[in-house]
């Protein structure tokens, strides 16, 4: 054990956790990392590619080693950082990337073959066989390659999502984010503080200088409890802001439950669209570190991570307590950590600075003007090398703290491509000046990150943003803290010819960075795609900026004309699961239910998706064991006697005004204006480009009032083309219009009984040919006073009408259409039966209406009027859209029981099938129980001329191939007696 | 009067009321419903008294009240209407406007909170990405929800009134009793 005292750890409440299977003991506070580390474990995981024994790096998200896998079973979470995991009782979590144990890993063969893998090695390697690649040298690069693995189970956590708004969101709850949300919080501005640790201080838990003669905790806490109590801040703990997207609106996922056992019932993650005015971005620093020989093993880890491990969570880094720990570093920094160790009891070897000139601040040995330069110990650092006037000495060692500067942690200020900004004397890239509008960077984040400074930035930064805002925000009292000294000298990596680390979590080396600039990959992003250094779920944020100081070494060029790359959210990573806002299954999209939706099921009906509607598809009774056999039926009920099918899902729109006739005549194709009230009229409307667009049948109720009507599909996006007519191209015309789809419950009562079963439910109302002839409308009243539409127009072919009611009497009036019209055979029909009805008697929908058609090929050309404008008339006329010949026609297959798949082409008997011979498609196709053998629809050029002719039609996916003879697209009833009977 | 049964939106003869935490969800389907829009030159009417109310705001004047919808168009909703032809009645109120039975194109769910306006916010923080203010006494609006159009309408500070497409019932249903089960289970 290595637990120290102190540290902000509940010592009354233990918690127990397995790794690898093996029992430890922590404590409420701990994170699996610190608690690991408590318990003397410092290797925790394999290497990337060279399955290189690695420990934990860093103390917070940037982390690249510490990767584990949480949980089994469908919800294990793979590629976990183990430093910001929050321990709770009974976690399990096991180590990744080995064959057999993590000690004695099968895989680590990698490292002694590593001239293999040099950097942009699957470029040049495993190139031939040709062959082999897909089949063997990609499967097994996978394998070996990789870090967790994904259980491949549904998910089964629960998701949430939700949007927030405020004038200041604070990013980072450290010292300069507490300050800011305070200020802000004070001046009665709505704050959201959000900060992805489960505890708000950021670097003042891991610090050990005191604020106003208090510790640093003490301060968080009072300040939290402050902010706590102002209703118009929100504190967001254990979430992270992962992206700034545009007009002031963050991403961010609040982790709710990941802290706490597994369950079914608790959300365990919240997807958050946050809108703020005005942004804070004090998303603190990371601890660069500086690359030399063997500078991966276990025990090695950032300087500023030792510190957090020894201050907040009583954590000695080393394995065993009396292990003297080491510090390397190239500025005054490293050295707080020496003292914080001193002051904890930890044994400090001595603190290896860089600079010639180095200070000493305590009571600890100075190798100064001296660098690491090896290190060895095989599962865990034993001992390292300093070299220090052209000596080179071994030291045993059981920890080693690296410390080369800090990087201000720009991501979300560059997420808008603004590239940050570098500044000599920090030393480190700041936020770019012309990052996200209304984002102010402040504290560590903006290069000042002694706490004094990050206290008056954060309080700037707020003040700025509201001033903004038009508030006033008042100066906040600043807690008394000594900054400590702070001077660095720039120093990169120590040169070695063997492998030194710059990209821990992709074994990225100084020499793979120096091949990549010998093979000409210099730009930076060149050099990331190369030696896929910065990739991954740690984003090289620990590599990036040591490795573009090493190539600007390299190239001669200065840090800033290297350049960065490009910063993408998300600044961690996210779940796929809650990126999909937690609906699953039956509810991953919402969905639209008909009016007799109860009433079909109640019959037994099959239901198909048709865009966001469940509609019935059939019906099947008793004794039928196929579909076919059910909608054969369907069929044939409704050309012998009536059937019922449930409509709603056509669109509706209701059109009203002086203008309205004038409008649509605009609209449609052919002559609306003309249309007597009462009537109804098929209408084509065209896209601008001469295509068709949509079909479906208006009503003129009054002179000023109509009734749009349009295919299920296009019922939103017709009502949008309206709403875009009148908006932009014609706002003089009086016209008003609505969609009233589900207003309206609209059945088909469609056979030759038809009339005879609605005369039994209407009012007193005439409906015989001469009162309500074919295509007749009315309003009117049924079943003993409610009010109805009636519509006598015709999908199927037949005598056949459709009423509409209010949609909360669909269910009713279909059962009392069922009941009345027992003795007449009525039978309910689904959609397969309606698309059977359609394609016999030739009827366009959808399939037809492709985008690709015309008026013209449907053989309605002569609808588009020449004696008026309408939308899509003029270029409908246009060259290529005239003459094109197809037309559309009826196919019979000679043999009748063999169906021609939609979509087959058509050839010229005997012509050889290209491109060139082509000479159109299918369209549709079914089994026409009247016809008593399959039929389709298809386009053929020039198919009006070739009734009779017999052709071939080709389904080349397939190999099929089937001979057809041409006919007329009606194959029932082509003069349309009965529609009119 | 006919003797047809009407079916809620949810497909039932019952409406459905449940109570999950601070919250009540009810459907109801008491209410008539019209859109009204002026056509040109014509000034705003006062249907039953009721002063039309301007962008994202509804008004309510006794048993009537109306949703700003568009430019010149709101959607008119009769308290204990749902039975009758709403719209011929607001039409005579209003000559010469356009107006359209929408009684049936939208379901009505009535949430209500035993502790005033807080958990109506935190339910529409789940639901609806309309900043606070918005959410205050009076205010409607037509927003998204869980990929479907809806109104809003916050009748008092602790009663608000969702609209979306009747067709679309289970669906909304699913999306604000989900969201005020996972608040009652959180607090």
């Amino acid at each position: 054990m290595t637990r120290l005292n102190g540290g902000l750890i509940d010592r009354t409440t233990p918690l127990s956790f397995s790794f690898n299977g093996k029992s430890y003991q922590g404590f409420k506070g701990d994170t699996l990392a610190s608690a690991l580390l408590a318990n003397g474990v410092q290797l925790v995981g394999r290497s990337f590619k060279y399955h290189r024994p690695r420990g934990i790096f860093t103390s917070g998200s940037e982390e690249p080693n510490a990767l584990v896998t949480l949980h089994n079973g469908a919800r294990s979470e793979p590629n976990t950082r183990a430093t910001v995991t929050e321990l709770f009782d009974g976690l399990q979590a096991t180590s990744q990337n080995h064959i057999g144990p993590l000690e004695r890993d099968l895989l680590a063969i990698n490292d002694r073959l590593a001239p293999l893998f040099a950097a942009g090695f699957y470029y040049k390697t495993f190139m031939w066989p040709r062959a082999f690649w897909e089949k063997l040298y990609e499967p097994l690069i996978r394998k070996a390659a990789g870090l967790g693995a994904l259980s491949t189970l549904p998910d089964p956590a629960t998701y949430d999502k939700g949007f927030l708004h405020c004038d200041l969101l604070v990013i980072g709850g450290g010292a300069a984010g507490l300050v800011a949300a305070l200020t802000a919080g004070r001046a009665g501005a709505s704050v959201i503080l959000a900060d992805e640790d489960f505890r708000f201080g950021g670097r003042l838990l891991a610090e050990s200088d005191l604020l106003d003669d208090s510790w640093p905790s003490e301060w968080v806490d009072r300040t939290c409890a402050e902010l706590a109590s102002l209703p118009n801040v929100r504190l967001m703990p254990r979430t992270t802001v992962f992206g700034t997207y545009d007009h002031g609106i963050f991403g961010a996922v609040e982790r709710v439950s990941d802290h706490l056992p597994p369950s079914d019932e608790a959300v365990r993650q919240t997807l958050w669209r946050i809108t703020a005015k005005r942004s804070v971005l004090a998303t603190g620093a990371i601890e660069r570190h500086i690359p030399f020989q063997d500078n991966d093993r276990p025990g090695i880890m950032l300087a500023g991570a030792i510190r957090a491990y020894v201050n907040r969570w009583a954590s000695a880094p080393t394995r065993n307590a009396d292990d003297p720990v080491a510090i390397f570093t190239n500025g005054d920094d490293g050295h707080r950590t020496a003292l914080d160790l001193l002051g904890k009891g930890v044994p400090v070897l001595g603190v290896i600075d860089t600079r010639p000139d180095a200070p000493v601040f305590g009571r600890y040995k100075v190798f100064a003007g001296a660098t690491v330069t090896g290190t060895k110990g095989r599962l865990g650092l034993q001992a390292i090398q300093i070299r220090q006037n052209g000596q080179a000495t071994w030291l045993e060692a059981g920890a080693l703290g690296v410390a080369g500067g800090w990087n201000p942690n720009v991501h979300l200020a560059s997420h808008h491509r603004g590239r940050p900004v570098w500044d000599e004397g920090r030393l480190a890239f700041l936020p770019p000046s012309d990052g996200p509008k209304g984002m102010f960077p402040a504290g560590a984040a903006a290069g000042n990150g002694a706490t004094g400074v990050a206290f008056a930035d954060g309080m700037r930064a707020a003040q700025q943003a509201l001033t903004e805002l038009g508030m006033t925000a008042r100066n906040i009292p600043l807690p008394h803290v000594t900054d400590t000294p702070n001077a660095q000298a720039p120093y990169w990596h120590v040169p070695t010819t063997k492998r030194a680390w710059v990209d821990f979590q992709n074994d990225v080396t100084v020499k793979d960075i120096a091949l990549a600039h010998k093979e000409n990959m210099r730009p930076v992003e060149h050099l990331k795609r190369w030696t896929t250094l910065g990739m991954a779920t740690d984003q090289g944020k620990t590599a990036n900026i040591s490795a573009l100081a090493v190539m600007a070494e390299l190239t001669g060029a200065t840090i800033p004309e290297t350049g960065t790359t490009i910063f993408r959210p998300p600044y961690t990573g996210v779940t796929l699961s809650v990126l999909g806002g937690g609906d699953t299954g039956r509810h991953f999209r919402p969905y639209r239910l008909t009016p007799t939706h109860a009433w079909a099921k109640a019959q037994g009906a099959t239901f198909t998706e048709v865009g966001p509607w469940m509609r019935a598809q059939y019906f099947p009774r008793d004794g039928e064991s196929h579909w076919r056999q059910t909608v054969d039926r369907e069929v044939q009920s409704v050309r012998k006697d009536a059937g019922l099918c449930d409509v709603t899902t056509l669109g509706k729109i209701d059109v009203q005004g002086p203008d309205a006739a004038e409008f649509l005549n605009r609209i449609y194709a052919n002559t609306m204006a003309t249309l007597k009230v009462g009537m109804v009229r098929y209408g084509l409307m065209l896209r601008e480009d001469g295509h068709l667009f949509d079909d479906g049948t208006c009503a003129r109720l009054a002179e000023d009032h109509f009734v749009v009507t349009t295919t299920t599909a296009n019922a939103g996006a017709v009502y949008r083309h309206l709403e875009f007519a009148h908006q932009c191209l014609w706002p003089d015309l009086d016209v008003q219009m609505i969609s009233t789809t589900d207003a309206w419950a609209q059945i088909a009562v469609a056979g030759p009984k038809s009339r005879q079963l609605l005369q039994r439910i209407v009012d007193s109302f005439d409906l015989s040919n001469e009162a309500f002839p074919f295509m007749a409308c009315a309003a009117l009243s049924v079943c003993g006073g409610l009010r109805a539409r009636l519509f006598r127009i015709s999908f199927s072919g037949e005598l056949a009408y459709e009423i509409a009611v209010p949609a909360r009497y669909g269910h009713a009036l279909i059962e009392r259409l069922m009941t009345l019209g027992a003795d007449l055979g009525v039978t309910p029909y689904g959609t397969e039966a309606l698309a059977v009805l359609r394609i016999e008697k030739g009827h366009a929908a959808g399939a037809e209406l492709n985008g690709q058609t015309t008026a013209q090929m449907l053989g309605l050309g002569k609808m588009v009027s020449a004696k008026k404008d309408s939308i899509g008339a003029v270029m409908s006329r246009r060259e290529g859209l005239a003459q094109d010949g197809r037309h559309l026609v009826g196919l019979l297959p000679l043999e009748p029981q063999s169906q021609i798949p939609a979509g087959s082409h058509l050839f010229t008997r005997g012509v050889a099938q290209t491109m060139q011979t082509d000479q159109g498609w299918v369209t549709s196709s079914c089994y026409s129980p009247h016809v008593g053998s399959y039929i389709a629809l298809g386009y053929l050029e020039n198919g009006h001329d070739r009734l009779g002719e017999v052709i071939t039609a080709a389904n080349p996916l397939e190999g099929q191939s089937f001979v057809a003879k041409v006919v007329s697209a009606h194959l029932v009833d082509p003069e349309g007696g009965r529609l009119r009977d | 009067m006919t003797d047809l049964i009407p079916l809620t939106a949810l497909g039932a003869t019952d409406l459905r009321s449940e109570r999950l935490g601070a919250l009540t969800i009810a459907e109801d389907d008491s209410y008539g419903l019209a859109s009204l829009t002026l056509r040109k030159g014509q000034n705003a009417p006062t249907p039953f008294g009721l002063i039309l109310p301007a962008a994202g705001f509804a008004a309510q004047s006794g048993r009537t009240s109306a949703i700003w919808t568009g430019p010149d168009q709101w959607l008119v909703l009769g308290n204990g209407q749902g039975q009758t032809d709403f719209a011929a009645q607001v039409l005579a109120q209003t000559p010469n406007t356009s107006v359209t039975e929408q009684t049936d194109g939208f379901v009505c769910f009535e949430i209500r909170s035993d502790a005033g306006g807080p958990p109506i916010a935190a339910l529409m923080s789940k639901l609806v990405n309309l900043p606070p203010e918005t959410y205050a006494t009076g205010r409607a609006t037509r927003t998204g929800l869980d990929h479907m159009t809806v109104f809003l309408y916050r009748r008092e500070e602790g009663h608000l009134s969702v609209l979306g497409l009747r067709s679309y019932a289970g669906s909304l249903w699913h999306a604000l009793a989900t969201a005020a089960e996972r608040l009652a289970q959180a607090a």
